[in-house]
């Protein structure tokens, strides 16, 4: 547990350091999360509509900040031969791997805790009425998004190819939940049901719940038993994954 | 107890077989030289010895432990200098030894290690901005962090000047001297000679020679080289010349002192010189092209399962 989190404290210096960091991840994911709802409530919008793209956007800001970060910087720390380096120190293979995924987890969740906060102030976006159901949302799906991140590093070959090769996920999820628009009204029910088994749309089920004018602690709990399972599935498949096929090393040519 | 120990190590990659049947010991606080050409099986050797990989047959012990299953008690105890691993290029020298210093226990202070690795004026160089061999030297101060036990030193001084190499073997005997076991491999041959006290030669995953250092060189021939009175053909030497080069004529023989001294006494009958006369006894690289010699007239079925 120390190791962890001493790889996961160092993992978050060189986080907020990083200027290629700050410009892709940091910077995208701010003006992605605010820049739409912003604009819808600018032009007058019912809250509703806001609310429905800031939840929308949610899958989305998650793929990038979350899955998109760790698979590019764990690609591009094993071309570079630096995971080895970290794996010939007493740190476990389990601590390099879970300090990462947990920091780059915890900067997913301030990301986009930072945006809805920006959303709050400038918008007449209301506080979720869960809140702690709101920010455990996040961090469940920021985690099982690092965590399939990482696992994702063993198909990119290169660090630069982990950005795009990750985009159609959240591109798909973000079509779902309706971050490009009421894109439910015309997708086919199958379609719609297949995007919603993926993590982000168990994401979107929590936020909406935490979002929902009316509701107990006792609902909003029952509410959440499905999306908890589905995202502690995808955890599990993420972590067999990482198990299974996780490359230490670029490929020997 | 013996602090390495290899036992029919074999190991391969898809059908290519880059280590057969190797085996060898080293006692705690000796440094011990694996040596041979490029893809001879000397960093597959170190890898599974390091715990990076495992071995397909064999045991593989270090310090009693079995490098593969106990890796994090072995990773706790020993230090390595990778042949080749990155850095984090945007921090300083000083920060990526105070990372490092996070992530062993009982690490030595930032100030001990930049000074044993002669880092200490680069300790606010960004480490995009080192030099090859300062980044060898980096790579030494991390080995080190931790006090291990056992250290291993992949190519340790590729890069250096002179007097960074020279440092460097200093730091590596005093560690020796310590108590340290070092396992070195290293393509400079002079460097191997001077520093270990014993030996291994590899050669297509194979080990050809191994040994004591002084009792290996020992049993090898001499030299004794010397240019040739152009009056002479190499025929009527008292010494046959095992090589001409130009004229150049090079005689192996087992003891050069007394070889030098027949030819000596053999041109001074006849009123001759010899020019730019040299002695001296077997190096290792001496050993190691006879060797390179012997090999590249067959074995041709190594390489592959």
């Amino acid at each position: 547990m120390y190791e962890l989190a001493v790889v996961s404290r160092f993992g978050g210096r060189l986080f907020w350091r990083d200027r290629m960091v700050l410009a892709s991840s940091v910077a995208v994911t701010l003006g992605v999360g605010t820049g739409l709802p912003l604009l819808i409530d600018k032009v007058g919008a019912p809250p509703a509509d806001v609310l429905a793209q800031h939840i929308g956007m949610v899958p989305i800001l998650l793929g990038i900040a979350s899955m998109g970060h760790i698979a590019t910087v764990l690609t591009a720390r094993r071309d570079q031969l630096i995971l080895k380096r970290m794996r010939a120190t007493g740190l476990s293979d389990r601590a390099i791997l879970g300090g990462e995924i947990v920091n780059t987890s915890v900067q997913a969740v301030l990301l986009l805790a930072a945006s809805s906060l920006v959303l709050y102030a400038l918008t007449g976006l209301s506080f979720p009425r869960n809140p702690l159901m709101y920010l455990l949302a996040l961090a469940g799906g920021a985690s099982v998004l690092a965590v399939l991140g990482t696992a994702f590093t063993a198909f990119v070959r290169r660090a630069e190819l982990a950005g795009p090769m990750t985009m159609p996920f959240y591109f798909l999820a973000g079509m779902g939940a309706g971050g490009f628009g009421p894109l439910d009204k015309v997708l086919p029910e199958w379609l719609l049901t297949a995007l919603d088994l993926l993590p982000t749309g168990a994401v979107v089920d929590l936020v909406r719940t935490a979002y929902a004018a009316d509701g107990t602690l006792t609902g909003d709990l029952r509410a959440a038993a499905v999306p908890a399972l589905t995202l502690a599935v995808w955890a599990a498949v993420g972590l067999f994954a990482i198990m299974k096929w996780f490359r230490w090393e670029a490929r020997r040519s | 107890m013996t602090a390495i120990q290899v036992n029919g190590l074999r190991k391969s990659y898809g059908d290519f077989l880059a280590v057969k049947d190797v085996s060898f010991d080293v006692s705690p606080g000796e440094i011990f030289a694996l040596l041979g050409r490029n893809g001879a099986g000397k960093t597959t050797t170190m890898e599974v010895l390091a715990g990076f990989q495992a071995p397909d047959e064999g045991t593989v012990r270090v310090l009693g432990l079995d490098p593969a299953r106990d890796r994090a008690k072995v990773r706790a105890r020993i230090g390595i200098m990778l042949q080749e691993a990155g850095f984090f290029p945007d921090l300083t020298v000083a920060q990526t030894v105070d990372a490092w210093r996070d992530f062993v226990a009982a690490a030595r202070p930032r100030a001990e290690a930049l000074e044993l690795a002669g880092l200490v004026a680069k300790a606010a160089t960004k480490v995009r901005q080192l030099s090859g061999g300062e980044k060898r030297r980096l790579d030494l101060a991390l080995a080190v962090l931790s006090r291990p036990d056992v250290l291993f030193l992949d190519e340790p001084t590729t890069g250096m000047d002179v007097e960074g190499r020279k440092n460097t073997w200093e730091v590596i005997r005093g560690l020796a001297r310590q108590g340290t076991t070092i396992l070195l491999t290293t393509h400079y041959l002079e460097e191997a000679q001077r520093l270990a006290s014993s030996m291994a030669i590899m050669d297509r995953g194979v080990i050809v020679a191994s040994g004591g250092m002084a009792e290996t060189l020992a049993a090898q021939t001499g030299r004794v080289a010397f240019e040739l009175p152009s009056v002479v053909t190499p025929e009527e030497l008292p010494v046959p010349v095992a090589t001409l080069e130009g004229r150049t004529a090079i005689c192996r023989v087992a003891d050069p002192d007394l070889a030098a001294q027949t030819l000596l006494s053999w041109a001074g009958e006849r009123g001759l010189r010899l020019r730019g006369l040299e002695v001296r006894t077997a190096t290792l690289e001496d050993l190691f092209l006879d060797l390179a010699a012997s090999s590249a007239t067959g074995q041709e079925e190594f390489g592959h399962v």
